[in-house]
């Protein structure tokens, strides 16, 4: 078995100090293989966005401490590496999409622009641009792409400005993308659309995806493993399917357990005790 | 529409909420945005009546315009037998004590700079000056405590509580005026999912203690299906399907219906 | 989740945390807070009478007889409002008992301040012959001339003496008095005129703030310093410290307004204001308690900078003699008479300048820190 390609060692980031210590992170190993799709779920607080975030290290650093671990992507330590080379990571190997695709984007440049900005740096060797941003938009289901070049953010609809993203992302090949809750923010059909995208994503193409997200429905037919991350640490993980089938922790059956199903109206949801849980 | 023994609360007829798009130097009105194109529904009392949509379907201008925060263009909306859309401003203020409205956001909708007990005591204020200081403490701690928190969190202010402790701030300041119906613009859509299902929980419970009437407004089907007795489902300003929660679940009708349940994810 | 109890302050509190933080922002404030003390006390830090003087076996304060009716009031309400500020909790239990004391005390101080006079003395206390005696710091009066003109800085002149023997320091610590009282008062002017427009023009937009706004415009159009002079000109106010300040403060508002005028836009559209709105109350309600005071961060930036543009203004017109002039003690009129004799009076530049931009750029200290205390690192998630 060759080397994984992302693998995380007892990874812990602190903020704060003293009595406004917080452990964001506490000591979180898991590992990822090429092509292989990752979901890691939790509630706000637990941890998981810091995580994605750390991984090029792109948290403020005089907030956000590296407190131990260390985080090997294709076998170098990214939490070690000279900002050059790390500039070299970000984006060209490990692409990000996050929440808000608004605020993701830039409101005064063209999307055509700023896809063409991210090929020209990070595929200098590319040599017709043009042709390679309208397959970027054309992969991601966005019709009649040759005439959108021209639209400014502002212009698209939420479920369009996040396929936008998303092509930006994929315009550089990376190895590994990172979505940050991608589909919170958007109506659930177009979350729908957004989740089928990413699916096909994952069938054509050898990229990795980490997905975060607080939504179990999202997981399950879509990532191939599962973490399950409560207060910074992993309590769970495994193959989707059998954590699904078969929680172990508690904490796992009890976010299961609490999102309402359709069709099965209960009297009460059902509620987490925390205080069952640590 | 449901058969049931209560009398309608609250009906909506032929609401229209158009808003214009203006343009030019002198900001003429060069066309319009139809929020909320020619919607009828009741609202019987003791009821949860659901309002799904999605974003730009109209269901928050709904919301708005029962309260009077945004003025219909055209149509009535009827609180009991009164037309309260075509009261004037003065004239609608004593019905700011029956009609309540629970936002979504929870980091916004509650003043940064006023501790927990002037948030909910202004609305004492407000509406019952003959309260003095210490009859309002007592009424606003047990409202708090109502909502599920504690006596002490009087003084604090907002940044100190998560997001699903202020929401519970904000149902006790929509219930310190003792209303009957409330708008629940979409209470639970910004909370995580175990906070979520507290929130529905509280206020089920509170619908069975104080006989309220809700008018739930959400994206979640699935919540919603929970918690409403009738849903109405909204595409474009138009309402496109309206039956019981049961109904709209098992056998769909319209294809927008479909199309909703079908993208929701399952587990 | 329990709310950390370390968490539990104010937004004030909050605010000041961050701006302590900030190392220049504290000492500008300290230098801030000193001028103001300066000025306050300047009949005490520089006079011709003694503080205490004993003679023929008699105790005099010839200091406190020499104190106009405006210095007293001026010494006895800031004290009263600070006694007042540091005791307000024990005050708010009995308000009306508290109300009644204050009117009281009031009265009783305008009846007496009515009844007194000071003693207009010109001459001085240093070379009277006396048992014991207090000088203040510096014991010249700033508008006293002494035939010791143009001496350079010395033990008995600190600062030196000016073209008529005027001791410069003296006139120095006054002329704090007049910067600090024309920047405040006239920064309160504009603030007062610039939340009133800027207020109604961001909450009931429409043609209200349309018509506001072109008017704010307007205002922008004209030069101020320019405008400045020519009202003093025409109104012939030269020497006029409350005509100065009112035209400074109502030729400077339009910053104020614009500001007030975004915020308010802004605040109008949150959650927290669409639900006061709901509960019911009132537009005056939701705009005093909900929208100024979410405002009053940014507001109070501009004001702690336009205080310092307001001393700068000042002493623009007193330096072209359009101000106060002599022998009103005002650091821009030092300045002025220094043109004429700079190549060998080095003094009469100096300390004014000095003076100017420490005052200046302390306040600009306090000012950049209270913006970023103000900023949305406050705001919490």
């Amino acid at each position: 078995m060759s080397i994984p390609l992302l693998r995380v060692e007892n990874l812990g980031i602190h903020f704060g100090s003293g009595e406004n210590l917080v452990k964001a992170v506490d000591g979180i190993s898991f590992s990822m293989a090429a092509g292989e799709t990752l979901a890691v779920v939790g509630e706000s607080g637990s941890g998981k966005s810091v995580t994605a975030l750390a991984l090029t290290r792109l948290l403020a650093t005089p907030s956000a401490r590296y407190a131990s671990g260390q985080i090997e992507f294709k076998g170098r330590d990214t939490l070690r590496l000279p900002e050059s080379e790390l500039r070299a990571l970000r984006g060209k190997q490990i692409a990000y999409i996050f929440q808000e695709p608004a605020s993701s984007l830039n409101p005064v440049f063209t999307i055509g622009y700023q896809i063409q900005e991210a090929i020209e740096l990070h595929r200098p060797e590319v040599s017709n641009v043009e042709a390679e941003i309208i397959r970027a938009l054309h992969t991601v289901g966005i019709r009649e792409p040759e005439k959108r070049l021209g639209d400014y953010p502002h212009q698209l609809s939420g479920g369009m400005q996040q396929r936008v993203m998303i092509a930006m992302a994929l315009a550089c090949q990376p190895d590994l993308l990172v979505a940050d809750e991608p589909t919170t923010a958007l109506d659930v059909t177009i979350q729908k659309q957004i989740m089928d995208l990413l699916k096909e994503l994952k069938q054509k193409s050898n990229m990795a995806i980490l997905l975060i997200t607080h939504n179990f429905g999202l997981v399950a037919d879509f990532a191939d493993h599962v973490l399950v991350m409560f207060r910074g640490r992993i309590v769970e993980s495994g193959r989707t399917a059998d954590v699904l089938r078969n929680p172990q922790h508690a904490y796992t059956k009890a976010l299961i357990e609490c999102v309402p199903r359709l069709g099965q109206k209960q009297h009460r949801l059902k509620v987490i005790d925390y205080a069952g849980i640590e | 529409m449901p058969e049931s023994n209560s009398q309608p609360l609250l009906r909506v007829e032929n609401l229209q909420v158009y808003f214009p798009i203006l343009g030019g130097v002198f900001r003429r009105k060069i066309g319009e945005v139809k929020a909320v194109d020619d919607v009828s529904f009741t609202v019987n009392r003791g009821q949860t009546v659901g309002l799904v949509g999605e974003s730009g379907s109209g269901k928050t201008t709904i919301g708005r315009a029962i309260i009077r925060l945004t003025d219909p263009t055209a149509g009535t909306i009827y609180y009991g037998d009164t037309p309260i859309s075509k009261l004037r401003p003065s004239a609608f203020r004593p019905y700011r004590k029956k009609i309540q409205i629970i936002f979504q956001d929870p980091y916004n909708s509650l003043n940064p700079r006023l501790s927990i007990f002037e948030i909910i005591g202004e609305a004492l204020e407000i509406h019952f000056p003959k309260m003095t200081r210490e009859e309002r403490r007592e009424r606003v701690a047990e409202l708090l405590d109502k909502v599920g928190l504690k006596k002490d969190h009087l003084d604090r202010y907002p940044h100190e509580f998560s997001g699903g402790q202020r929401q519970r701030i904000g149902i006790a300041r929509a219930l310190a005026v003792d209303p009957e119906f409330i708008v629940c613009d979409e209470p639970v859509s910004a909370l995580d999912v175990s906070v979520q299902a507290q929130i529905v929980n509280l206020l089920q419970d509170l619908q069975e203690e104080l006989g309220l009437t809700y008018l739930f407004i959400a994206h979640d089907l699935a919540v919603v299906e929970h918690i409403s007795d009738f849903v109405l489902v909204m595409n474009a300003g138009k309402i496109v399907e309206a039956a019981t929660a049961e109904a709209i679940y098992e056998n769909p009708q319209h294809d927008y219906t479909r199309r909703l349940l079908s993208a929701v994810p399952k587990l | 989740m329990n709310p950390a109890s370390a968490n539990h302050q104010t937004y004030a509190q909050r605010l000041w945390r961050h701006f302590r933080a900030d190392k220049f922002a504290h000492y500008g404030l300290g230098i801030v807070i000193a001028l103001f003390i300066i000025a306050a006390l300047a009949p005490f830090l520089a006079n011709s009478h003694a503080i205490v003087r004993v003679a023929d076996g008699r105790i005099t304060f010839p200091v406190l007889l020499s104190l106009e009716p405006i210095e007293w009031r001026f010494l006895i309400y800031v004290l009263l409002a600070a006694l007042i500020y540091f005791f307000r909790r024990k005050l708010q239990t009995h308000p009306r008992r508290f109300l009644l004391l204050t009117c009281f005390f009031v009265a009783l101080v305008e009846l007496w301040l009515g009844f007194s006079h000071p003693i207009n003395d010109p001459s001085n206390d240093r070379e009277r012959p006396s048992s014991f005696k207090l000088m203040p710091p510096v014991a010249y009066s700033p508008i006293e001339t002494t035939p010791d003109q143009f001496s350079p800085p010395m033990w008995k002149h600190p600062c030196g003496t000016d073209s008529t023997g005027r001791d410069i320091a003296a006139r120095m610590l006054h002329g704090a008095r007049i910067s600090l009282s024309i920047g405040f008062v006239s920064q309160s002017i504009a603030l007062l005129v610039g939340i009133t427009l800027g207020g109604l023009a961001g909450y009931y937009r429409g043609w209200l703030d349309i018509g506001v706004s072109r008017f704010v415009e307007i205002i922008e159009c004209f030069p101020s310093l320019l405008l400045i002079l020519v009202v003093i000109n025409f109104t012939g106010s030269q020497n006029n410290m409350f005509c100065i300040m009112a035209v400074i403060g109502l030729t400077s508002w339009t910053g104020v307004a614009r500001l007030v005028r975004g915020e308010f836009l802004r605040l109008s559209g949150q959650p927290f204001t669409l639900a006061a709105q709901a509960i019911g109350a009132s537009d005056f309600r939701v705009i005093l308690r909900h929208l100024l005071p979410n405002a009053l961060g940014p507001i109070l930036v501009v004001a702690t900078f336009g205080v310092a543009s307001a001393i700068l203004i000042e002493s623009s017109l007193s330096f072209l003699g359009f101000g106060m002039q002599a022998p009103t003690p005002s650091w821009g009129d030092i300045l002025s008479e220094s043109r004429r004799y700079i190549d060998f009076a080095w003094w009469l530049a100096f300390f004014p300048g000095l003076a100017m931009l420490v005052t200046i750029m302390s306040y600009n200290f306090v000012g950049e820190g209270l913006r970023d205390a103000v900023d949305p690192r406050l705001r919490i998630k």
